[in-house]
């Protein structure tokens, strides 16, 4: 299987063009291998869970916290679904064709694309201003953790410490999508003098043929890398047990039992507001208080 | 001269029908000059209608007809000047129509009747009408591409015999002249039809 | 790229009598495999070694892709019918003689003798960079040599640009549009698929590497000339360097009819601007039901040409179009030049 794809120039150089496309199948079925593994761990595993018990008693024993908890604010949520909708985008405008189904998809490719830049550059002053932009990060602070879940997973009840606002595979998640994610935006932004767009005169030779065959090889690792890093975040976003986390990303709230049953509030501390948040349009008990956890 | 000339090219031609007919002794190899052929493609050794005679030639099968008629076949009277279907100097008539024999594979032409400059004259080394017309109005200049004008004009006269100078012109009009020298060339090809015509 | 070599790199030839003989040997050679029709695009490639098939299959021997026949009032052109004897028949002439002088219009008279009309229509592009071998968009890469502010692009397209800035060089393409000529093709899996010639040119945004919508495997076997068109008022225009050989800078083509001095149907296409002929439906859409006069003329030329993206070389071809579509709804006497 060829992993590059090369092209000839006149003087029978090579020339490097593209990834070869083996690799979206290859990243298909890595999505999809990864997919069916998971789900049969899950159907056979002892994961250990909180007892009911126990979060019982912290629920009582935390009274003093509002019925529900703010996850995501309208603006994070928004931008995770314009995201989503570029992301989607991109995929189906540049593998569709790949695979057989051809349609005039370069324009539609770089509006999405310019879209998900301008969404992620929202993304980063917003989290950095307003939200908590350590809590997405992993470190070595979250060697214990680790240890904590990889043992929950195996079945031991174990008292290390629980996931603050975002969980470790959420934290790994993201650190993966954000570096390729930047690799593809970066490359395709360059990519985009290549082709006819209305900002620019279009220059080929803004760079040397190998710095090209290297920008357009990364592009396409980029995009075969989202292929089965989005089917796996589909993946887990449908999964019956955390529907309750892709339920917050729509409606924002999550419901003071997940969040004590799920979350170290030492970690991810929640405070009190003064007043009710609009944030929780569909909330039905209107008097309940609201409290917005430091974000 | 003219006489030892041609006889030069006789025996360039029976050295040619040795070559390919020596090539017979080798069928059962398989391989012939070290092209193999895969099932069901064509028997490289064919039979070939050139000037009225019947031609066994051994031909390659990326081999086209100008370069079988000159190397092959000793008819170095067809010219190569583009090799690319864009001067004419290499035109020949097959089944009377005027083709470039530079952009024919020679296995496509197979049982076809072809006709280059040397099938031309008569019987005893008499000229034909338009060769002696390009004689008698001295036509050309360096004449490279006297063998593709005259051709595409014998073709184009055996559908229309009796044309305009225009009708003419734009019969010839795929072939080139680097001489420039299309005025006289039309001249003495139209000259041409006029003794075809009063031959007939 | 006229450079002499010896002969072509070796190839095995196939010379099969039935389209099905010729679409096995396809099948088994797949990406290997090489469909000569005239041989006057296909040598070129072979020749300048840019391609280089293992097995070259000829249609010239499949009887039953040559010949014009009669049918349900209209035409059959097998595709492997050569451009001269679509030129020397009376049925074209008498009913649809747009294909007789876009046809006579083509190359030179020896490669009208050989050329066919399928592979006219189903030829190659002929931007050089993509001819001489650089790995360009169509050729598979992600580059176009010829749309960058110091390209030799004087021939190349003004509309449609998607990536390849190279244009179609068919003749016959933009007459048989016009006609609303059907494209019998032979499937890869040996079903019939009819295209209308419109639809049978596909531009770079749909598949940089074709310039038909022919899969791999399949084959053009006759291109049908309906009766809708025939007897029609024709105009046909190719504009070029030279007279003979060279492909159009730009052509138009236009069928219509009137009632009086009213344009009640037209039909109308170019080439030599785009990737694929283009059928100006706008430019139909205007025109019908206006009365045929100068007026009419200007307000078409001006939307056939509107959204033209001329490259560094080629903006001459934005007036050029809008009068040849001018002269096309007009006749070249009525129809006064403008630059």
């Amino acid at each position: 299987m060829d992993i590059l794809t090369w092209g000839r120039n006149p003087w029978d150089q090579p020339v490097l063009t593209h990834i070869s496309w083996n690799l979206l199948w290859a990243a298909l079925f890595a999505g999809l291998a990864f997919l069916v593994a998971h789900a049969s761990y899950m159907i056979f595993s002892a994961h250990r869970k909180r007892h009911a018990a126990e979060t019982d008693a912290m629920e009582i024993a935390r009274a003093d916290l509002p019925d529900r908890i703010v996850r995501h604010s309208l603006p994070a949520r928004l931008f995770h679904w314009l995201m989503a909708a570029a992301m989607f985008t991109l995929l189906i405008t540049a593998f569709l064709p790949v695979v057989g189904l051809r349609f005039p998809w370069v324009t539609w490719h770089w509006i999405a694309g310019l879209t998900l830049t301008g969404s992620i550059l929202f993304h980063i002053i917003h989290a950095t201003v307003w939200l908590d932009f350590w809590s997405i990060w992993v470190g070595p602070r979250d060697l214990p953790e680790l240890r904590a879940e990889l043992l929950r997973d195996l079945g031991h009840d174990v008292p290390g410490p629980r996931p603050g606002k975002y969980p470790l595979g959420n934290r790994l998640y993201h650190l993966a999508i954000v570096v390729v994610a930047l690799v593809a935006v970066v490359t395709g932004l360059c990519m985009m003098v290549r082709i006819r767009t209305p900002f620019f005169t279009r220059n080929p030779y803004l760079f040397s043929d190998t710095t090209w065959g290297v920008t357009y090889v990364d592009h396409g690792l980029a995009g075969v890398t989202l292929v089965g890093l989005v089917i796996a975040h589909v993946y887990f976003a449908a999964r019956p047990e955390k529907w309750w986390i892709t339920k917050a990303m729509i409606l924002g709230w999550i419901t003071r039992r997940q969040y004590l049953e799920h979350h170290d509030p030492d970690r991810w501390a929640v405070r009190q507001l003064p007043t009710p948040n609009s944030a929780t349009p569909n909330s039905t008990t209107p008097n309940s208080g609201l409290a917005s956890p430091t974000l | 001269m003219s006489l030892s000339r041609r006889n030069f090219i006789k025996g360039v031609i029976a050295g040619g029908a040795a070559a390919s007919s020596a090539a017979y002794l080798f069928r059962g190899a398989g391989s012939l000059f070290g092209q193999t052929s895969a099932p069901g493609s064509v028997e490289r050794l064919l039979s070939l209608t050139v000037n009225g005679q019947t031609r066994r030639v051994d031909v390659l099968k990326q081999e086209t007809l100008a370069m079988t008629l000159r190397y092959k076949l000793g008819l170095t009277g067809t010219k190569i000047g583009c090799d690319r279907a864009e001067c004419g100097a290499c035109t020949v008539l097959i089944d009377d129509v005027p083709h470039y024999s530079c952009s024919v594979l020679t296995h496509t032409v197979r049982g076809r009747r072809i006709v280059t400059i040397e099938g031309l004259e008569g019987p005893g080394g008499v000229l034909h009408p338009v060769q002696q017309a390009v004689v008698d109005e001295q036509g050309f200049q360096c004449a490279f591409c006297l063998p593709g004008f005259v051709m595409a004009a014998v073709g184009a006269l055996k559908t229309n015999p009796n044309p305009t100078r225009e009708e003419l012109a734009h019969a010839v009009s795929g072939n080139l002249c680097r001489c420039q020298d299309y005025d006289k060339i039309l001249t003495s090809l139209l000259r041409g039809a006029e003794y075809m015509r009063r031959t007939t | 790229m006229a450079v002499i070599r010896d002969v072509m790199p070796a190839f095995e030839l196939f010379q099969p009598t039935s389209v099905e003989a010729a679409q096995a040997v396809l099948d088994r050679y797949g990406a290997g495999a090489w469909v000569l029709a005239g041989g006057l695009d296909s040598l070129d490639w072979l020749k300048d070694r840019i391609r280089r098939p293992q097995a070259v299959v000829d249609l010239g021997a499949i009887a039953e892709l040559k010949g014009i026949r009669e049918r349900d009032g209209g035409l059959e052109i097998g595709a492997m019918t050569t451009l001269t004897e679509v030129v020397r028949h009376p049925g074209v002439r008498e009913r649809y003689a747009i294909l007789l002088e876009a046809a006579e219009a083509a190359a030179s008279p020896q490669i009208r003798n050989q050329a066919t009309i399928g592979g006219n229509v189903s030829q190659d592009a002929r931007c050089w960079y993509y001819r001489a071998g650089w790995p360009c968009y169509r050729a598979g890469g992600n580059i176009c040599y010829a749309d960058t502010p110091d390209a030799i692009n004087r021939e190349h397209a003004i509309l449609g640009a998607d990536r390849c800035v190279a244009v179609n060089p068919s003749d016959t393409a933009p007459a048989l549009i016009v006609l609303d000529a059907q494209m019998v093709i032979r499937t890869a899996g040996g079903g019939e698929r009819v295209v209308s010639a419109e639809d049978y040119f596909v531009g770079p945004g749909i598949d940089i590497t074709r310039m038909t919508v022919l899969e791999p495997g399949a084959l053009l076997t006759a291109i049908r000339l309906p009766r809708t068109w025939a007897g029609a008022q024709f105009y046909f225009e190719k504009i070029r360097d030279r007279q003979v050989w060279d492909f159009a800078l730009v052509s138009v083509a236009s069928a219509m009819t009137t009632s009086g001095s009213t344009i009640e149907r037209i039909r109308i296409a170019v080439n030599g601007v785009a990737a694929r002929p283009l059928r100006l439906r706008a430019v139909e859409a205007v025109a019908e039901g206006r009365p045929r006069n100068e007026a009419t003329a200007v307000v078409a030329a001006n939307l056939a040409v509107e959204g033209a993206q001329p490259l560094g070389f080629n903006a001459y071809k934005v007036p050029l179009m809008r009068n040849l579509v001018k002269r096309a709804i007009r006749g070249v006497e009525a129809a006064a030049w403008t630059s």
